[in-house]
């Protein structure tokens, strides 16, 4: 096998590819000299506590920060120097409200889609399988405003699957939703997964780790782990994932000390 | 339609719904503009019409005697003759009379002989104890000659008045101080109000937009910096042009300041000055991502300027040598004295290149800067 063959062997395999990425706000290092794999239509969840650098190393896998250091590969190129062609595989749905307040459900979505350059009849038509997924009962004329949070959370989850994206990046997209606005949610997302794309998932809530294929403990700027749930309940000798965060953190306050 | 344009026009459509849906918005828009006229135009010397003139003709030609009916006609001064210059003078002093106009002898051939070198001669003399009074009437004169100049050309020498700039009636003002009258001031309007309005009203869109997420969520998709700068522009831009036009029109119409230069010319002149000033306010939005710091700034860049470093309050010319330079950095500056040109003269091209140029590369650095910044703000 030449290098070519087995480095198109790799990025058919791993669709993301990280290798020991550090991105600094000046001196500060908010993502130090992490690294990593995504395979092709897995749900990988990046777990770890406020300030960790989660939302970072998302936004520089999008391409919106620029690395300081390290090797980012998005379907095997370099997502620096191809963001133009990498943009339209990728789904952001970010940590906070993005949809636009004073414009209604319906304007929000065609602007989504316009945005990627979808035909306004068929962002229609995939508006209206999106929101029929999760049962979404809103108007179409709502304004984005008046939703409760966890609809417009949905909404917006809706938006950045509207042009169709292979890898779709969710930051705390169940944040402060209802359990049952969540399930919905985790419904869709594990139908996405089946149906071939992938998701890079970060979540606060334990439990809807159990859904990752893997999972990536995050703690100040570095990883600490990483491992599939059973593999890291094995590991840590947990019982559940609460503890193995726990024992995780506990095992580097350890570390620390020392 | 390439697909840039297309981008840029959703962008554009986006915009003008949120432009639509903020009132704040558009009153700020459209009502501040009509205050600053109400304020400037009408406040500020309401008073000042009908100024008491004593007139001493020496020419007693038909030629003068014209002059001075245009001059009554204009309804800035109320003239009134004097039986020799000795009794002009007591008016004067008795406070009769705001000034004295002295129509030298010659007036009417000199005119007629068309001669630029040699013009024809009239002296203002101005009570100078009413500092205000005596700025406005100088200034009303100047206007008012301005006008008569022109018609006076274009009756008898027109021919020559294409090559030759100058005034075929030339008046000394023996008091001179520093002009401020509405004739000087309404044609500065615009300077103040595209300067301050335009900068505030893009400097809260991207920072608004950052503030609540969706810039980062545009990042992420294709659409490029270019397009996003070009569509947040065009809504406001025409705004701004409205508001423009509106002052224009006010200036003309309830103030009657004449418009001498070219419509066309100032047409253009507008909206280049708009699109630096709007490009600014940009800049500042993209660098606070902040819209609370967006509009510290953009006061500060919109206020000071203009009132200021534009020569509005202040004339340019009048100012230290440091500053006459420093102000050159100010598209304020630049097009309030191609305003004040074109209202008031039918100044050339060529005497108009200069300030041209300088908010041409204003508002392409400007555009420049928004775009450049907006691209390189992925990175921390
Ligand atoms: N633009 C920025 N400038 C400076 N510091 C930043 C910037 N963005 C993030 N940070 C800092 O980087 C660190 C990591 O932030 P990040 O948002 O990635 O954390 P997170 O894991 O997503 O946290 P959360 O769970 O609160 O969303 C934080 O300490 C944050 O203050
Ligand atoms: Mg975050």
């Amino acid at each position: 096998m030449t290098a070519a063959e087995a480095a198109a062997a790799q990025a058919n395999e791993n669709i993301i590819e990280v290798k020991d990425l550090t991105v600094s706000f000046g001196d500060f290092k908010a993502v130090d000299g992490i690294s990593f794999d995504v395979k092709k239509g897995e749900i990988f969840g990046f777990l770890g506590a406020n300030g960790a650098g989660k939302t970072t190393t998302i936004r520089t896998l999008c391409g919106i920060l620029n690395p300081a250091r390290g090797s980012v590969r998005v379907d095997g190129r370099d997502v620096s120097s191809s963001t133009a062609v990498l943009k339209p595989l990728i789904g952001y749905m970010s940590q906070k409200f993005t949809l636009y307040r004073d414009l209604s459900i319906a304007e929000n979505m065609a602007f989504a889609g316009s945005l990627y350059d979808m035909p306004p009849a068929r962002a229609k038509a995939r508006a209206a399988e999106l929101f029929d997924f999760i049962k979404l009962r809103a108007p179409q004329d709502t304004v984005a405003g008046d939703l409760p949070g966890g609809v417009r959370q949905m909404v917006a989850l809706c938006a950045a699957l509207l042009h169709d994206p292979v890898l779709i990046f969710l930051d705390e997209p169940t944040a402060g939703a209802a359990p049952r606005t969540r399930e919905d949610f985790w419904a869709l997302i594990r139908a996405l997964a089946a149906r071939g794309k992938t998701i890079f998932v970060t979540t606060h809530y334990m439990d809807e780790a159990q859904y990752c294929a893997h999972i990536a403990l995050m703690d100040r700027g570095r990883i600490i782990a990483l491992a599939s749930p059973r593999e890291l309940k094995k590991t840590y000798n947990a019982q559940n994932l609460d503890e193995v965060f726990i024992k995780a953190l506990g095992a580097r306050g350890a570390e620390d000390e020392r | 339609m390439s697909v840039f344009l297309r981008r840029v026009r959703l962008i554009a459509l986006k915009e003008y719904k949120h432009i639509l849906r903020d009132p704040f918005t558009l009153a700020v828009a459209l009502l501040l503009p009509l205050l600053f006229v109400l304020f400037f135009g009408f406040i500020i010397d309401l008073d000042y019409k009908h100024i008491p003139l004593v007139v001493r003709d020496n020419d007693q030609s038909p030629l003068s005697r014209r002059f001075l009916r245009q001059l009554s006609a204009a309804g800035y001064f109320d003239l009134a003759p004097a039986h020799g210059m000795l009794a002009a003078q007591a008016a004067l002093r008795r406070n009769d009379t705001a000034g004295v106009l002295v129509i030298k002898k010659d007036f009417g051939k000199n005119i007629m002989k068309g001669d630029f070198t040699a013009p024809a001669r009239a002296q203002l003399l101005l009570d100078g104890s009413d500092n205000t009074k005596a700025a406005m009437a100088q200034a009303y004169m100047t206007g008012a000659l301005l006008k008569i100049n022109a018609d006076f050309t274009r009756l008898y020498h027109a021919d020559a008045a294409a090559a030759n700039p100058d005034a075929l009636v030339r008046t000394r003002f023996l008091f001179n101080p520093e002009l401020n009258s509405r004739w000087f001031i309404v044609p500065a309007l615009n300077t103040v109000i595209i300067g301050f309005l335009a900068i505030v009203l893009t400097a809260l869109t991207v920072a608004r937009e950052w503030e609540n997420g969706s810039m980062e969520l545009l990042l992420s998709t294709p659409v490029r910096a270019a397009e996003i700068v070009l569509g947040k522009l065009i809504p406001y831009f025409t705004l701004t042009l409205f508001d423009v036009l509106a002052v224009f029109v006010l200036s003309l119409y309830v103030f009657g300041i004449p418009f001498l230069g070219s419509f066309v010319l100032f047409t253009f002149a507008c909206c280049v000055y708009i699109t630096g000033a709007l490009a600014l306010g940009l800049v500042i939005s993209v660098i606070t991502r902040n819209q609370q710091a967006a509009i510290q700034f953009a006061f500060a860049a919109g206020l000071l300027p203009s009132f200021i470093f534009s020569g509005f309050i202040f004339p340019v010319e009048n100012m230290p040598l440091f500053f006459r330079i420093f102000t050159g950095l100010f598209p304020q500056r630049w097009f309030l004295s191609l305003s004040r040109s074109m209202f008031l003269s039918e100044a050339s091209f060529a005497a108009l290149a200069g300030p041209m140029a300088g908010i041409i590369i204003f508002a392409g650095v400007m555009v420049f800067a928004a775009v450049k910044k907006l691209k390189t703000d992925v990175e921390p």
